[in-house]
């Protein structure tokens, strides 16, 4: 069998599973599991396999459902075409499904109709790994829908918790009039080209556009943006990712909103190709820094786990966003890294906070606290993943935020535009406010003191912490070996998205491309020199074992170190609390960060307000911001 | 790289003496001395010993280290390890002038996210401890970090357009070099603010007074600090001590990089000798300016004000220097 | 040698906390001015510290009313060794004028091993000094004693 078929197998085993769950995983746990399990490793498995004719030999695979081949130059059937772009983020997804595959297996246990979820999840990953892969407009839109109404049915999954229901209702009207925009663009674009498939579109739209297909991109870009809840389109994204089951959180910033953000990279870069355009570029740019900037402070203002959670997913999004806008390979490569990254963290800090809320029962972070002493392991990896997304040095989100300010000052620089200097200033400080938010929920939750409420809570079981741990590893592994993910995955992927002709001719024949002029951009070859993660790595551990050696374990001459381990009530152990008794004491999330909302707290006003948690707001500004899209469309492409 | 014996002890020498751990100490834990001196004259009064420091951290060292009840063991001893070793590390990246560990490359984004690691270091050690006084503290500190962060960007940005003009430089070697060249940056008046506006930064990263809000002894009982006692407070207190050299030498590298004595003897280990000379004196000047005559003269900030302080005039002087010097003075 | 070196630092660099047992503030007043520019007791390396896991020198002052006896017994438990006692005032050795109160715990001896009284009321910031001083002399001993 040739490894041609594998991405549709990989996409049609998902939905087989969903499919054999309804009819044979309704009364057995085991075989629900198992169905999930078995079709989430064989597409991780298709999809893996694809990396070394995709990524290292640089082929594209196109595939014709039903072997319907383009006839006499026009494309007819439903085609699939993975190019190195859309086997990029099929990775994401399938890691994504199969970690939150295993991790299902023991976190929804609890909760009645699991034949539904697992029904709903496959379909949903089914949908995520057909979009990513696909390379028709109209199967796009298809796969947009099912991805969004299964999305609804598990934000809505446990019902009964608060609050579940409205979070669903929300997501389905938003994105409702996402798809509907997306829907409107492809049957506008259908009635100008003739024809759905994403080569042909591409070779015919290059550099030739109409007032109609401008119009197309503009409602395209808008239904795009709203299922990758770029800022004003993110509300329902809070809500969603709060309520549904941890597990569906992780793919939902995972992958769902993954699927948005490539839907809207494969638009400018491919399908479109309106990113040359110094216009293009400001609008992404502009939506991204906005959408990462309110993100932040929206989550500094959160105390719910989960919420805050959410909040960042789209702040990190925002960085995606702007690094891919600024259409140079070092930003382009800058915004897949960090979506490859986000993809890792967030999934690492969702899970994290799936099993706090398993062991007490909330994410509430007044109500947490000292949580490391009775969970350890979950401590560890939030930790990594708190540091990855804060990006401190040497976890991934550093290297990749580290390209983002290079890739966003160096078109600062060289276009001499002091807008994308500060842009670079809002990303670093950007990144500041989220290492403060996740200092926020370290303190809140896992450190501090542990109240008697909670003095029992107990660890998260090994199948829920296995694929943590993968994922921690993951994001101290991309981190320190990135010139290794740049090169077999991030390069490939940016060169396809600059070489336009090689996924055109690839689709519908060698010198398409060429008739139809297009020509390809190629940009040079990003530079990383004065990052090298390994020695500083080395570094760091050498000197830290050594330093520790000396101040914590030696004997002798230095005083001794004195922990009472028996926990008898010895004032000397005792936390000082100003000569008093020691009460049980806890500063938790809200109480944090006081001088930086005092100083904000007018803008917070304006921000409350405005998430109002009303629906028709919400739709409201889904439409003004399309209107502002539109409008901007009109009056600067050319 | 070369694995050869001499390399390999060459390498030794520079991780652990110069200019690596022993440097950066002794540097810090005689700034930190002078710094006390120099308040102590400036208040009219005599002062501890120019060894006060060592002192301080000797006797540290010998006393008990209680870990308390509420505070997870493993976190809260390895905290002042891993702000140490991030010191340690991040000093192998700074160079004086054109001499340094790794081939005179110091990228400045990957500078600005190391000097949060001891900042997070002494944050997560003090929620480790579990006393409230320590959550207060460890807000503080995190707010602190957040105001000057933006000023600190704007002025690396500002010097990077600087010496990089069109093309995107953020290595700290290549700005040395520049100024080697062309002249300190202090001098080009475009500067002068993002000149100021460092020297305001660097308390705040410190912790000196009046932007201690973090550590307030007379408030919030040290801060974070609070539970720590012996041997890791001895650490954290060298720190603090080594993140004064380390910051007043990006000082210097930012703007007086041009300064370095191989131009006129001929590079070579005299040269280098006497530029860690000239560093270590201009360091002095900073600290007096920076840190002294301001903890001398002022008492302490309010958190929010002090936030609004950095976002307003600090981060102003610095926007001030990037527009200047984007539209090419 | 570097327990040679700890043992003279203990004594070159001790830390103070101060702990308030109900005193009049006079005493108070006259320890703080010891740290003024006219007498600087920083020249010794003598520094105020913020919590009692700091310190090495702990100076009580008042008459230890009985509200506060616990609260002080607990704050010199949570002081790492080495550590000195220093009473400041008469009010910790005798309960000076509020001897006999039905609310004062004085002498503080009955409780608390004391290292050094200085007496007066109020102190002499000279006194404070040398007491001090002398307090922390007790210190280096002390640690000598932990080397052996």
């Amino acid at each position: 069998m040739s490894y041609i078929h594998f991405p549709v197998i990989a996409v049609m085993t998902l939905f087989m599973g969903a499919f054999l769950t309804v009819v044979l995983g309704r009364h057995s746990k085991g075989v629900r599991s198992f169905i999930a399990l078995a079709a989430s490793c064989v597409s991780f498995a298709l999809i893996a396999m694809l990396v070394k004719p995709v990524m290292i030999d640089g082929e594209i695979i196109s595939y014709w459902m039903g072997n319907w081949a383009p006839m006499s130059g026009y494309a007819i059937g439903i085609g699939y075409e993975v190019d190195q772009l859309g086997l990029f983020f099929a990775l994401l997804v399938v890691t994504t499904i199969l970690l939150s595959a295993v991790y299902s297996i023991r976190y929804i246990e609890k909760d009645s109709s699991q034949d539904f979820y697992y029904v709903l999840f496959l379909m949903l990953s089914g949908s995520v790994l057909g979009l990513v892969m696909t390379g028709d407009v109209f199967n796009m839109f298809i796969m947009i829908e099912i991805m969004t109404f299964t999305a609804v049915g598990l934000t809505a999954f446990r019902n009964t918790s608060f609050g579940a229901v409205e979070a669903g209702f929300k997501y389905l009207v938003i994105g409702s009039i996402g798809s509907s925009f997306t829907l409107f663009g492809i049957a506008v674009l259908y009635g100008q080209c003739h024809t759905l498939n994403m080569a042909q579109l591409s070779a015919m739209l290059y550099g030739n556009h109409s007032p109609a297909t401008l119009m197309a991109f503009a409602l395209m870009f808008t239904g795009l943006a709203v299922k990758s809840y770029i800022v004003p389109f993110h509300t329902p994204a809070a809500d969603a990712y709060t309520t549904a089951p941890s597990s569906i959180s992780m793919v939902f910033s995972g992958m769902v909103n993954k699927a948005g953000v490539y839907g809207m990279i494969r638009l400018v870069y491919i399908i479109f190709r309106t990113v040359d355009m110094p216009s293009v570029q400001t609008l992404i740019v502009l939506f991204g820094t906005v959408t990462m900037f309110i993100g932040v402070t929206m989550a500094l203002a959160q105390h719910d786990f989960k919420r805050l959670l959410a909040f960042h997913s789209i702040s990190q999004i925002g960085y995606v966003i702007t690094a891919a806008g600024l259409c140079t390979s070092l930003g382009l490569s800058a915004g897949l890294f960090h979506a490859m990254n986000h993809t890792l963290f967030k999934g690492l800090l969702f899970l994290c906070a799936g099993a706090v809320l398993r062991s007490t029962g909330t994410t509430n972070l007044d109500q947490l606290g000292g949580l490391s002493k009775r969970m350890p392991k979950t401590t560890l990896c939030f930790l990594v993943g708190a540091f990855s997304i804060s990006g401190l040095p040497p976890f991934n989100g550093f290297a990749s935020k580290w390209l983002v300010y290079q890739a966003a000052y160096e078109k600062a620089v060289t276009t001499g535009n002091i807008f994308y200097a500060f842009v670079t200033v809002t990303a670093v400080v950007v990144s500041v406010m989220t290492l403060a938010s996740f200092i926020k929920v370290t303190q809140a939750a896992f450190f501090g003191q542990l109240p008697a409420r909670l003095a029992d809570v107990e660890e998260a079981p090994g199948l829920m912490l296995l694929p943590m741990y993968i994922m921690s590893l993951l994001c101290v592994g991309t981190g320190i070996f990135y010139d290794k993910v740049y090169q077999y995955l991030l390069d490939p992927a940016v060169r396809a998205a600059f070489t336009v002709s090689n996924y055109i001719d690839r689709m519908m024949g060698d010198g398409y491309a060429e008739a139809a002029g297009v020509e390809d951009v190629f940009a040079s070859n990003p530079h990383f020199s004065y990052w090298n993660p390994v020695i500083w790595l080395a570094l760091f551990v050498i000197v830290f074992c050594a330093a520790y050696i000396c101040v914590v374990t030696s004997k002798g001459s230095r005083g001794q170190i004195l922990s009472d381990e028996g926990g008898a009530e010895d004032g000397k152990y005792a936390t000082f609390f100003s000569g008093e008794k020691a009460l049980p004491s806890h500063v938790a999330g809200s109480d944090l960060f006081w001088g930086f909302k005092t100083d904000w707290k007018g803008y917070f006003r304006v921000m409350e307000g405005l998430h109002s948690g009303i629906v028709n707001d919400y739709a409201l500004y889904v439409v003004a911001a399309a209107a502002f899209v539109v409008v901007f469309t009109f009056a600067f492409l050319r | 790289m070369n694995f050869s014996l001499i390399g390999a002890l060459q390498i030794l020498f520079k991780i652990l003496i110069f200019p690596g751990l022993l440097f950066v100490v002794v540097i810090g834990l005689f700034l930190a001395g002078i710094d006390r001196k120099l308040v102590a004259r400036m208040q009219k009064r005599v002062g501890p010993p120019l060894r006060q420091p060592w002192f301080d951290f000797l006797k540290l060292l010998g006393k008990e280290t209680i870990v308390p009840h509420a505070a997870n063991k493993a976190v809260y001893l390895a905290a002042p390890v891993i702000g140490f070793t991030g010191l340690v590390v991040m000093a192998l990246f700074i160079p004086v002038f054109g001499y340094s560990t790794f081939s005179g490359n110091g990228d400045l984004i990957v500078l600005l996210y190391l000097l949060t690691i001891p900042a997070v270091a002494l944050i997560i050690g003090g929620s480790a401890s579990g006393s409230p006084y320590a959550g207060i503290g460890i807000s503080r500190e995190m707010v602190t970090m957040m105001s000057y962060e933006l000023p600190l960007i704007i002025i690396l940005l500002s010097v990077a357009r600087k010496v990089g003009g069109s093309a995107l430089c953020f290595s700290l070697g290549q700005i040395v070099n520049w100024q080697a060249s062309n002249g300190c940056l202090a001098f080009h008046p475009a500067l002068i603010p993002a000149m100021l506006a460092m020297l305001l930064v660097i308390p705040a990263e410190v912790g000196t007074q009046p932007f201690d809000v973090a550590e307030a002894e007379t408030e919030i009982c040290e801060g974070p600090l609070i539970e720590y006692s012996g041997a890791p407070l001895a650490v954290f207190k060298l720190n603090t001590a080594m993140k004064m050299f380390i910051m007043t030498a990006l000082f210097t590298n930012l703007f007086f990089g041009g300064v370095s004595t191989a131009s006129l003897i001929g590079a070579g280990i005299p040269a280098i000798a006497l530029d860690a000379v000239i560093m270590v004196l201009i360091c002095i000047v900073v600290t007096f300016l920076s840190m002294s005559l301001i903890h001398a003269i002022t008492a302490r900030f309010k958190i929010e004000h002090l936030f609004k302080f950095y976002w307003t005039v600090v981060a102003g002087l610095a926007a001030l220097s990037l527009v200047l010097v984007w539209f090419g003075l | 040698m570097l327990k040679n070196a700890i043992a003279k630092s203990m004594m070159r660099s001790p830390w103070i906390y101060h702990i308030n047992t109900g005193s009049c503030n006079g005493c108070d007043i006259e320890l703080v001015a010891v740290l003024t520019p006219r007498y600087d007791a920083e020249r010794f390396g003598f520094k105020l510290a913020g919590t009692p896991r700091h310190a090495d020198i702990v100076v009580i002052s008042g008459p230890v009313t009985s509200q506060s006896k616990d609260r002080l017994i607990r704050t010199l438990a949570q002081v790492p060794e080495p550590k000195c006692v220093v009473t400041l005032g008469s009010c910790p050795q005798s309960g000076n004028v509020f001897k006999g109160s039905y609310s004062v715990e004085a002498p503080v001896e009955n409780f608390v091993h004391v290292d050094v009284a200085i007496a007066g009321c109020t102190v002499k910031p000279e006194a404070v000094i040398a007491g001090l001083y002398k307090a922390a002399e007790i210190l280096e001993k002390k640690r000598e004693a932990m080397n052996k």
